[in-house]
């Protein structure tokens, strides 16, 4: 059953902000609910005041600023899913969001609130990762820009404090011939949580070779984790199937796997080798092409 | 003239629950309502040694808090009462303060609201004893194995049932001459199967209201599949009579068999008898998962043999099913294992040995197919492995070896109704692809498939077939038998029948079917005919229950001979005409205890699936493409319900095979919600689903029906089996197949069942 708590509904972010920092640290935001409705049901969370952001025009809106692509973070799946500048200067988050949830979920559930709720199978944030993308966190009277990889702290833990509000994501817009793909294993084909998840990005320079990669994992460690080892072989290389392989064994390296009810942790692993081996592989198809083309 | 039967009626019930204005258990309220919650044991086996109820009962609005030592008569079940109402000390009933699965009910608190009953329950104080845990069959059969239900007694009713240590039951088969069989036999194939348990997961939880009727009576409105038999347990456990208890039905979200045995039926009544005040419950999801029981779990060892020409010889199988805490219907179930595991067949030779035991896990019960899936999985996997074995093309081995009319079973007796499994087999091939060509059966060669991210080399595609029957009904010496009245008004014409029946409607659409047959049967349109159903204080008979894909075949039959008497009384100038009529079915008898010789079923219904899948040999996920079911219906009285039917029993089916993977570690329930029992979704469903109605009448059937509910589920799982091991070469013998499943299987090159079977 839902407890009780108070519920209040901003209508500005100044209000809301005004609003957590008056109730800290009773109060947490409430977003689509998609995450804290549940938790509050099965009794996971037990704030007596609830915050309503869902909605805000504020947190609702994605552009282009200077060289960076801007997102409010009251921005639905739904919403990123039909974003062309996302499409564009974020394939990879797009992607993540086909394969997110359902339609209904997805009408529903925010990044913000994907972000806040930290979990280690949060699926927008592989994608945020290899776009090295920032957070800001915005209290009554103060806001700061976090890199998203200081963001998470340990299972759904971060360094968002109770009065701070996550308002807004940016990345840079990604150089032209930059390929970013992003893929996950689920227990049925829709409406299931990532057993692993794996975003990569990869560009090219004038040669071919890749001058700049990321590699970004969920659901193999306590927060979604990147993978510098394995960037670091792929930088200045032409993805040949030998530094592939060297890459997609420091990402296994990197996973701390555990075993639940989903997957054991050896299946775990072994899915980490085989998704991050088949995107940069798709990676390499992709640079073969684009080689050709010019 | 058939102007209903054989039509797609929208059913009657389609608008009503499309708006939302159709009525389920949880949506009924009365002014002055109480609200109660049921304590569950959470724990797998222990005595409970007190309950202290005082700091629960201080809670503000609390009303009232009822144990074990409040219920009248302290048990229920089925077939045999073996199940405590609530387990604690002081109900006088022997074994009754025993807690012996997680969802067994220890306490009922009533309060003004949902909350302070929630708040209450919190607050009990239960000291348990806990007892030793056995959660493994094989474990629970050995000497010094706990023991669930000692010094239980032997039952007249149903004598396969055992009295010996943690035995249930036991169904044996003998039949031929073993030792000639394997003589005869040039191949043999020896084969350990394994098949999981299974959540129900119908889309409303357990929930209901209970209150004095303006007779005086307890009313229970409730969603359950046998009104009347509720009605007798709920009297049994409050040791009232019968007459003073009435059951309603109103709309019911599913059943699956979820819903034969009860839940939260009698400690509603009895709350509501005791406080003479409404009474509302409702469970949550997570008490539905721990609450109810689940198909059994099963392992299977066979050994069959045949010739090198593929006559089939000789068939061994041992069964042994967890029927967890409670005995349910497993003795029931059992019995059509019995007949199934060696297929539809027709088996000269065959030793047979099937035992349902105890263990401390969630009860099982009957689910969809009852039975029949897990035996005609095993069959179908020894079918496929030895067509492989003898290089013959399972189509051509199964045809050369099904059972035809007036062809003995392993029961001695052919199969009742006609037999239609070669026309079910052949359409079914022939659909998918398959070509009869002059030297025989060919299988279509698998055509290779490009999925966007995923490399060509790890995607398998690979076919596979099964077929399958069960009977109708439940039979094995029960005389199935079906009550119903119906009532002519009017003047000169028939204004309005009015057909009165206790039949539940469980959302497979039944009555909208039987107010088709009720319009056929007396030429009237279907707007004159109106249905009274599932309610015991207007059906005073049982019309039995809605399972065992039985309710078309009898309610039909019963609404065919009232009509025939009613139509009578009407010519004779009877206004109204009345006519109140029991229809029995054929008689069936028991299995002979030694040898299972004996006539068990009236009717059948038969089925034959071909399965396509990919399969990502890489990561193990699998995919199911295409999917052919030839349903031997009779006569499809509602050819879109029908197909309603195949399609949701093959995806229930399919999620049993794949997604959903039902875990109980040392009887506790380690997937209770849906996030983590994962049920097919609409992107899971196959990609092409091709129906094919096979209309061969049952003579016995009304306007030639035959049971159908049950039967598309059965073939599947050996079909996609098959189809895996076409796609890999890997058997793989037990599921769900869950990506890791098959990737470890790929690796070791199949299963690795280990299970203790001396
Ligand atoms: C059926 C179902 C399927 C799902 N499938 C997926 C899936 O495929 N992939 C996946 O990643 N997740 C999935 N989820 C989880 C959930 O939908 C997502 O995490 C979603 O993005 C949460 O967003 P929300 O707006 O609903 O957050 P809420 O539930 O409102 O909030 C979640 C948490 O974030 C905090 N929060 C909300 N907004 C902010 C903010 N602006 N700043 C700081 N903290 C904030 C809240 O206080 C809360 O702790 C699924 C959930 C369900 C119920």
């Amino acid at each position: 059953m839902l407890p009780s708590f108070e519920l209040l509904m901003p209508e500005t972010l100044p209000e809301a902000l005004e609003m957590l920092a008056g109730y800290a640290p009773d109060a947490m935001p409430l977003a689509g609910g998609t995450n804290l409705v549940p938790d509050l049901r099965g009794g996971k969370r037990r704030p007596g005041v609830l915050v309503n952001v869902h909605g805000l025009d504020a947190l609702q809106y994605i552009g282009r600023q200077d060289r960076y692509v801007v997102m409010g973070a009251g921005v639905s799946l739904a919403d990123v899913l039909e974003s062309e500048l996302i499409g564009a200067h974020g394939r990879v988050l797009q992607e993540a969001a086909r394969v997110f949830a359902n339609p209904l979920i997805r009408n529903r559930a925010t990044v913000g609130g994907n972000l806040g709720n930290a979990s280690p199978a949060a699926d927008t944030v592989p994608p945020l990762l290899v776009l090295d993308a920032e957070l800001k966190l915005a209290s009554a009277g103060e806001s700061r820009w976090v890199g998203l990889e200081d963001f998470f702290v340990d299972v759904c833990d971060t360094i968002c404090r109770h009065v701070e509000l996550i308002t807004a994501v940016r990345w840079l817009v990604p150089p032209p011939r930059t390929f970013s793909r992003f893929r996950k294993l689920t227990l049925r084909k829709s409406t299931a949580i990532s057993v692993v998840s794996v975003a990569v990005r990869v560009t090219l320079g004038e040669s071919g070779r890749c001058v700049d990669a990321a590699v970004a994992l969920g659901a193999v460690a306590p927060t979604p984790i990147r993978v510098h080892e394995a960037e670091e072989v792929l930088r200045g290389e032409a993805l040949t199937p030998e530094v592939i392989d060297r890459a997609t064994r420091f990402a296994c390296t990197a996973a701390s796997c555990i075993g639940d009810v989903r997957s054991s942790a050896a299946y775990r692993e072994r899915v980490t080798d085989v998704l991050t081996r088949r995107l940069l592989a798709e990676a390499q198809e992709w640079s073969e092409e684009q080689w050709e083309r010019s | 003239m058939t102007e209903t039967v054989g039509r797609p009626w929208v059913r009657a019930d389609a608008r009503a629950k499309v708006t939302g204005q159709a009525k389920f258990p949880g949506d009924f309220g009365m002014a002055d309502m109480v609200h109660a919650k049921i304590l569950f044991a959470d724990r797998p086996h222990a005595r409970v040694v007190s309950i202290d109820t005082s700091e629960a009962a201080q809670v503000e609005g609390v009303v009232a808090i009822f144990t074990a030592q409040d219920v009248p008569v302290n048990e229920y079940g089925l077939q045999t009462a073996d199940q405590p109402v609530l387990c604690g000390p002081g109900s006088g009933k022997p074994g009754a303060d025993v807690v012996r699965f997680v969802g067994d009910q220890v306490a009922l608190v009533v309060a003004d609201t949902r909350a302070a009953a929630e708040q209450a329950r919190g607050l009990m104080e239960i000291t348990y004893e806990d007892l030793p845990v056995v959660s493994d069959p094989f474990e629970a059969l050995k000497p010094g194995a706990p023991q669930i239900h000692p010094g239980r007694e032997a039952s007249e009713l149903h004598p396969e049932l055992s009295t010996e240590g943690n035995f249930i039951c036991h169904h044996q088969i003998r039949k031929g001459d073993m030792e000639a069989g394997w003589a005869q036999a040039d191949v043999v194939v020896e084969g350990q199967y394994h098949t999981p348990g299974q959540e129900h997961a119908y889309l409303q939880p357990e929930a209901g209201l209970a209150y004095i009727d303006d007779e005086g009576r307890v009313a229970v409105v409730v969603a359950g599949q046998w009104a009347w038999e509720d009605q007798r347990q709920i009297a049994h456990a409050l040791d009232i009579p019968v007459e003073e208890i009435r059951v309603i039905y109103p709309a019911i979200g599913g059943a699956f068999g979820g819903r034969e045995d009860m839940s939260v039926q009698i400690v509603l009544a009895l709350a509501a008898y005791r406080l003479q005040r409404p009474v509302k419950i409702t469970w949550t999801r997570e008490e539905s998962i721990r609450g109810h029981c689940k198909r059994h779990p099963m392992w299977f060892r066979c050994k069959w043999g045949a010739t090198r020409e593929g006559e089939l010889v000789a068939a061994e199988v041992q069964v042994v099913a967890d029927g967890g805490a409670y005995c349910y219907t497993t003795n029931k179930v059992l019995g059509n294992t019995t007949i199934t595991c060696t297929g539809p067949y027709a088996f000269p030779n065959a030793k047979v040995d099937v035992d349902g035991v105890y263990t401390n896990n969630p009860p099982s019960g009957a689910m969809r197919g009852f039975g029949a899936p897990q035996g005609i999985f095993a069959a179908e996997m020894q079918m496929n492995k030895l067509a492989e074995a003898l290089g013959m093309d399972p189509v051509a081995l199964r045809m050369r070896n099904l059972l035809q009319d007036e062809m003995p079973t392993t029961t001695g007796t052919p199969l009742a109704g006609g037999v239609h499994l070669q026309e079910v087999t052949e359409r079914c091939a022939l659909a998918a692809g398959w070509e009869r060509a002059e030297e025989g059966w060919r299988k279509p060669a698998a055509k290779g498939v490009a999925l966007a991210g995923r490399p060509k080399e790890a995607m398998r595609t690979g076919m596979g077939m099964a077929v399958g029957f069960k009977n109708v009904g439940f039979s094995f010496g029960y005389q199935e038998n079906c009550w119903l009245r119906i009532e002519l008004r009017g003047e000169d014409d028939i204004e309005r029948a009015i057909v009165t029946i206790g039949t539940a409607d469980v959302g497979q659409g039944a009555h909208t079917v039987l107010q088709q047959m009720a319009a056929e049967a007396l030429q009237v349109s279907m707007e004159r005919v109106s249905l009274e159903a599932s309610d015991t204080g207007t059906s005073p008979g049982s019309s039995g229950s809605a399972s065992a894909s039985r309710t078309t075949f009898m309610a039909g039959n019963a609404i065919r001979e009232a009509a025939a008497l009613a139509l009578d009384g009407w010519r004779e100038g009877e206004r109204p005409a009345v006519v109140e009529h029991t229809y029995l079915a054929p008689e069936t008898t028991p299995l002979d205890p030694d040898t299972g010789e004996g006539f068990p079923n009236f009717a059948y219904g038969y089925v034959a699936q071909v399965v396509e899948v990919v399969v990502d040999v890489e990561t193990g996920e699998l995919r199911v493409r295409r999917v052919v079911c030839a349903d031997d219906v009779g006569k499809a009285i509602n050819p879109e319900q029908v197909e309603g039917q195949i399609e949701g029993g093959v995806v229930q089916a399919m999620g049993w095979v794949t997604c959903e993977n039902f875990i109980a570690q040392a009887g506790r329930v380690l997937t209770p919600h849906l996030s983590t029992y994962l049920i097919p979704t609409i992107a899971d469903v196959p990609e092409r689903m091709e129906t094919i109605i096979v209309e061969k009448p049952d003579p016995r059937g009304p306007w030639g029906a035959r049971g159908m509910g049950e039967m598309p589920f059965l073939p599947l799982a050996p079909a996609l089996l098959a189809a895996v091991h076409d796609a890999t070469g890997v058997w793989i013998d037990e599921f769900p197949l869950t990506p890791e499943r098959v990737l470890r299987s790929l690796r070791d090159g199949g299963s690795l069942l280990e299970c203790d079977w001396e």
